[in-house]
C-alpha cells in the first residue's frame, strides 16, 4: 500500500521535459588532448562533433578497429576483443525530469551510487555520471556464463580506473 | 482501541489494492488481448515490481515486434522456466494472454527504479509462438544503431531513449553498427541467443533513459511495460 502511494504520488509529479544537461568542462590535461602519438583517424573524425568529454579505456585509444557512432550530443564506441565486444557511451541528454518537490524519487535515485557496477543480462557494465554526463561502459561476452570478463566484477573495474579523455569540445 | 482501528482500515486497504492490482483488465475484448496492470509480477515470490506505475516513460514507440500476438510474461517463472511450473518452455500456456508484466522480477541486477534496489531490467516477450528465428523485431522509433554485440543490438532513438534487443538470432541481424534506421525497421529475429548459453526463444526488451533530478541526473532502465501496452494497443488497431 505506502508502495502504491508512493508510487502515485510520486508519478504525479514526474515531468516529460527533455533536453540538454548542463556539463561542467573539466581542466584541459595536456597529455590527454595532445597525445604524443595522434590518437586514430577513426577516433577523431568520429568524435570531431561530439560536444561533450569523451572518454575510453587508455589501453584501447589506439585501436584502429573501433567503431565510432556519435554526433554532437552523444557518442558511442565498441571495440571487439577475442570473445566479447566493448562498448563505452556517453550521453548529454535528458528525458525526464523531477522537479525538486519530489524528494520521494530524489531520495530513490539518490540512493544509488555515484558509479554503479552491474551485472547486466549476462554482461557487466559501469554505469557513472562525470561533469554532469551520463556515461556507460560495458562487456559481453560470447560466453557470458564462463568468460571471467563478464562473471566477474574486476574487468570492468579495471577499465573503469584507466579511462582517458580523448576528446570532444564545448 | 482507536491504533488497533487504524491498522484494521490499513490492511483493508492493502487487501483492496492487492486485489485490484490483480484483476485482469479486458479492454481489448474484439482482439482478444488482456493484461494485468503494470508492476503486478507472477505470484510465488518472483519480486516486488512497480504497482501502480502506469507512467508512459516511452510515449508512442512502436510496438518492439513486427507482428501481433505476442506475449509479455516471465520466462524465468513462466511454464518450463528455471523457477516456473514444470514443462514445456512451447508449452501454450506461455503463448497466451493476458501479459504479466516482468521488469523488476528477481535478479541480482542493480536497478535504482525497482523496489528492492534490484531487479530485472526490461521485460521479456514472447512471439506468436514457439518457432525460432521466425518473428521480427522492429526499431521502435527513428534512430541510430549504436551497437551490436554476441547476442544484444543497441538503438538510440531520436528521443535520446536507448533501446536494447535481446537474444536475436546472430545471423538474422539485419542492421550495422552507426545506421540509421526507421520505426519499424526490421533489426533481426526473435531466438534463444545468449552467445554460447543457449536462454529460451524470447526478446529481452529494455528502455534506458536520463532522468534529470536538481542538479545532476541519472539514466536507468526504465519501467517499459505500460509503453509497452500502449504501443500494442496501436499495433491492434492497425495503426502501430
Amino acid at each position: 500500500m505506502r508502495l502504491l502511494l508512493t508510487t502515485l504520488l510520486l508519478l504525479s509529479s514526474l515531468n516529460a521535459e527533455s533536453g540538454i544537461l548542463d556539463i561542467k568542462w573539466p581542466k584541459p590535461n595536456p597529455q590527454q588532448q595532445k597525445p604524443s602519438i595522434p590518437y586514430p583517424s577513426v577516433l577523431t573524425e568520429g568524435i570531431k562533433n561530439t560536444k561533450l568529454p569523451v572518454y575510453i579505456p587508455s589501453s584501447l585509444a589506439y585501436d584502429k578497429k573501433m567503431v565510432v557512432v556519435a554526433n554532437k550530443n552523444f557518442y558511442s564506441i565498441s571495440f571487439l576483443f577475442q570473445g566479447a565486444t566493448l562498448m563505452v557511451s556517453g550521453d548529454k541528454t535528458f528525458q525526464e525530469s523531477i522537479p525538486s518537490s519530489n524528494s520521494d524519487f530524489q531520495k530513490m535515485m539518490k540512493a544509488s551510487p555515484t558509479v554503479e557496477f552491474m551485472e547486466e543480462e549476462g554482461m557487466r557494465s559501469a554505469n557513472f555520471n562525470r561533469h554532469g554526463v551520463n556515461y556507460e561502459l560495458i562487456i559481453e561476452c560470447e560466453k557470458p556464463k564462463t568468460d571471467t570478463r563478464c562473471t566477474e566484477e574486476q574487468y570492468i573495474r579495471k577499465l573503469y580506473s584507466r579511462l582517458i579523455m580523448v576528446g570532444g569540445r564545448p | 482501541m482507536r491504533y488497533f482501528l487504524l491498522a484494521f482500515i490499513l490492511v483493508a486497504l492493502t487487501a483492496c489494492a492487492t486485489k485490484d492490482n490483480d484483476k485482469v483488465e479486458q479492454t481489448w475484448k474484439g482482439k482478444g488481448f488482456t493484461y494485468y496492470p503494470s508492476g503486478t509480477l507472477k505470484p510465488s515470490n518472483s519480486g516486488t515490481g512497480r504497482r501502480g506505475d502506469n507512467y508512459i516513460y516511452a510515449p508512442n514507440i512502436r510496438f518492439p515486434l513486427a507482428y501481433a500476438p505476442a506475449y509479455i510474461n516471465s520466462q524465468v517463472y513462466g511454464v518450463g522456466g528455471q523457477f516456473g511450473p514444470r514443462g514445456s518452455l512451447c508449452d501454450k500456456r506461455n503463448y497466451q494472454y493476458p501479459w504479466r508484466d516482468n521488469y523488476c522480477e528477481k535478479r541480482t541486477r542493480g536497478m535504482p527504479l525497482c523496489p528492492a534496489g534490484v531487479g530485472h531490467q526490461g521485460v521479456d516477450i514472447r512471439a506468436k509462438d514457439c518457432k525460432d528465428n521466425t518473428y521480427y523485431a522492429v526499431a521502435v522509433e527513428e534512430g541510430v544503431i549504436t551497437y551490436i554485440g554476441s547476442y544484444s543490438v543497441k538503438l538510440r532513438g531520436k528521443s535520446g531513449r536507448t533501446y536494447r534487443y535481446l537474444h536475436l538470432n546472430a545471423r538474422s541481424i539485419q542492421v550495422r553498427r552507426g545506421q540509421r534506421v526507421w520505426r519499424g525497421q526490421k533489426i533481426g529475429r526473435v531466438s534463444n541467443n545468449m552467445g554460447g548459453t543457449k536462454t529460451s526463444i524470447h526478446l529481452h526488451f529494455d528502455i534506458k533513459q536520463t532522468i534529470r533530478f536538481g542538479n545532476t541526473s541519472k539514466s536507468v532502465y526504465v519501467p517499459p511495460y505500460s509503453s509497452l501496452v500502449d504501443a500494442y494497443k496501436r499495433l491492434l488497431r492497425g495503426r502501430p
